[in-house]
């Protein structure tokens, strides 16, 4: 990486504002022209008598949320500060795009190309009697040969479109009497020499529920969290409330990267994100560390959980159950979806999985599409 | 105004006086708000004193506090304008039998005095000076009505059908509060100064109680705060604010007690913490367990 940029090396004090916000930019803080014609204008106001009022001042105009305010620091000192005393940034800017990359963890192999294949394609073919999309619909993800695999995500992608715009039409339908518009009512009425004939009604816009999605993405999850991710990132892109986060030994959330339009694109970011997944399981500490940092935010009395796990944990148990009931509580509706359950003769007798039994509104299964698109039926009961 | 926004310094002490302690880079960023006229976008805890700060910016610049709480379903009628539908109708009744024409009686049906402002259409008609305009928990709020917002905050006018477009008198000086339940959008924030208030040091709360209660006993006070201080650092379902310090503070002042004992907190815990839970856990632990570690 070549020198950073530093104040001492413009000869202006716009420049060097300037140059700061070039650097900003390209740290990944969004500032545009107008942010820093405002910084110019702080400047001129006379913040600069002292460092700190002026580095208070950028961080009002550069930041836009507390992450990048306390990484602000670093970053103003980097560059206004004495030039000896200067800390090389440590973080490092691969390139990240490289979503083949064959590393530990990452999402794009997940569950997919691994050994056992001559096992898999045997069950996958004994589906027999129905034409491919409707033998697709129903076998299980770990089973699916890796030719299948993206027909099935079209398929899956096409689906849950639908499903969420089924659902929209739901609700929209539900709501056809609403109360009596005032508002409208009245100007109709200037028509019929002020007596209101015509009742206008206003339509009762429907209360979007907040869906926030965990997923289990350690080792014995590995054959499912392949698809569960894409189920999720077309959620998150139907739904507009929807809050996500992975799991294996620790709790990371995923919402942000969800936004991006292109599915390639996200899983890419993931990736780069990826540091110990694939590896054991920790629910109750994950689900502690949810409550204690998440929670509070992300859920209201009207959201909806949902858990994406075999329910395979290595903790205790009764952490688990302890760390449920708190998410229970500040919920709607807990649903725990664990793919295992597709399999038959399944109960759900793994410690992790009883222990969280008795807090659970909706168990159901979710190895294979079928399932997935059932959980429209919980999503719009209200 | 052009002398209470001198600098910095001027708005720490003006703040002082009005009982909020304003640090540095808070003083900072109102002095910049106050100077390039943008809204400023605080983020917190609940109970760091955010909704606090646009009471004291209003009394300080001697002006009125507009304040729009926003909550899952706030629409643009209740928080922009409303018709006065009964008077209308009253209205309507009464000019049944007079000689105006159709188009004469609607203009006099939708003129001002059928109008109700909601607190944005106040605050950007305010006819003698810049209202602070508060707008509490915008995280609550729809996606859509912080796409109205980001309209009204650019352009500071509201256009209502039957009357036309109300510019603003004078720019209200916007300050905009969220808990973080959700992320705004960035074309909001963009609009915004942003501020993150943090719970306060020990030092910080200490002058913050002192400035409520002067008459508080230095023993009381030291104890007071460093316990809120170290309660804050367990993992608590609900975690103290200043106004819980506070609370707490005058209800041990109230008891008479001039120190913190066991038999202190146990009378007045009720104060500071609002989960059963937590007040079980403090209690357990006692004085000297929380302050220890």
């Amino acid at each position: 990486m070549s020198e950073r940029p530093h104040a001492s090396s413009y000869s202006s004090l716009t420049e060097a504002v300037i140059g700061f916000a070039h650097l900003a930019r390209k740290e990944g803080w969004i500032v545009g022209i107008q942010e820093t014609k405002d910084a110019l204008m702080a400047a001129s106001y006379g913040t600069l008598d002292e460092q700190d009022t002026f580095k208070y001042a950028l961080k009002a105009i550069f930041c836009t949320n507390r992450e990048e305010s306390e990484r602000f620091e670093q970053l103003f000192g980097g560059f206004w500060g004495k030039r000896k005393g200067a800390i090389k940034s440590k973080m490092t800017y691969k390139n990240q795009s490289n979503i083949q990359r064959k590393s530990p963890g990452s999402l794009v192999w997940m569950g997919q190309g691994e050994n056992k294949e001559e096992e898999k394609k045997e069950e996958g073919k004994n589906v027999s009697g129905a034409n491919k999309i409707e033998r697709l619909r129903q076998t299980d993800f770990s089973k699916i040969e890796e030719m299948d695999s993206a027909l099935l995500e079209e398929l899956a992608l096409q689906l849950w479109k639908q499903m969420s715009l089924r659902m929209k039409r739901k609700l929209k339908a539900s709501a056809n009497q609403g109360r009596i518009d005032l508002r409208q009512t009245i100007r109709a009425s200037i028509g019929y020499g002020g007596d209101p004939l015509d009742l206008r009604r206003k339509k009762r816009i429907p209360r979007r529920q907040r869906i926030v999605i965990l997923l289990d993405v350690s080792g014995s999850m590995d054959k499912y969290s392949f698809f569960l991710l894409r189920f999720i990132w077309s959620l998150r892109a139907h739904f507009e409330q929807v809050e996500a986060f992975l799991f294996s030994t620790n709790l990371v959330r995923i919402t942000d990267y969800l936004d991006s339009k292109d599915l390639g694109h996200t899983l890419a970011l993931l990736t780069a994100r990826a540091h110990n997944w694939s590896s054991g399981t920790k629910i109750g500490w994950c689900f502690q560390q949810f409550n204690e940092q998440y929670a509070k935010q992300v859920l209201s009395g009207s959201s909806t959980v949902i858990v994406l796990s075999d329910g395979l944990d290595t903790g205790e148990p009764e952490l688990l159950a302890g760390e449920l009931a708190k998410v229970k509580q500040r919920t709607r509706r807990l649903i725990w979806l664990n793919p295992l359950k597709g399999m038959q003769g399944y109960e759900p007798i793994a410690k992790g999985m009883s222990a969280a039994l008795p807090e659970i509104d909706v168990f159901n299964s979710a190895h294979n599409l079928n399932s997935l698109l059932e959980l429209e039926n919980y999503l719009v009961l209200l | 105004m052009k002398e209470l926004t001198k600098d910095t310094e001027t708005i720490t002490q003006g703040f002082g006086r009005l009982g909020y302690v304003a640090d540095e880079e808070l003083a900072t960023i109102l002095f910049l708000m106050l100077r390039l006229g943008k809204p400023l976008l605080l983020e917190g805890h609940p109970g760091v004193g955010k909704t606090e700060v646009a009471n004291v910016l209003a009394s300080y610049l001697n002006t009125d506090v507009i304040r729009l709480q926003c909550y899952e379903g706030l629409d643009v009628n209740s928080a922009v304008y409303e018709w006065n539908y009964q008077k209308q109708l009253l209205s309507i009744k009464i000019q049944e039998s007079s000689e105006k024409t159709e188009a004469e009686k609607e203009a006099h049906i939708f003129g001002e005095e059928f109008l109700l402002k909601r607190p944005l259409l106040q605050s950007i008609t305010h006819p003698e000076r810049a209202p602070v305009l508060l707008i509490d928990e915008i995280d609550r709020a729809d996606e859509e009505f912080e796409a109205f917002l980001l309209e009204l905050l650019s352009a500071f006018q509201i256009s209502i059908p039957e009357m036309g477009t109300l510019r603003a008198t004078h720019r209200p000086l916007v300050i905009l509060t969220s808990n973080r339940t959700r992320e705004l959008s960035d074309a909001l924030k963009r609009r915004c100064l942003y501020h993150w208030v943090n719970f306060p040091d020990e030092e910080k709360e200490k002058r913050i109680v002192q400035k409520h209660l002067p008459d508080i006993e230095e023993q009381l006070l030291a104890r007071v705060v460093g316990m809120v201080q170290a309660i804050r650092q367990k993992k608590l379902e609900k975690t103290p604010g200043i106004a819980e310090t506070l609370d707490w503070a005058r209800g041990l002042q109230a008891l008479g007690y001039k120190d913190l004992s066991e038999e202190a907190i146990a009378r007045s815990l009720g104060c500071l913490l609002k989960s059963a839970k937590d007040i079980e856990r403090v209690k357990a632990e006692g004085v000297e367990g929380i302050l220890v570690d």
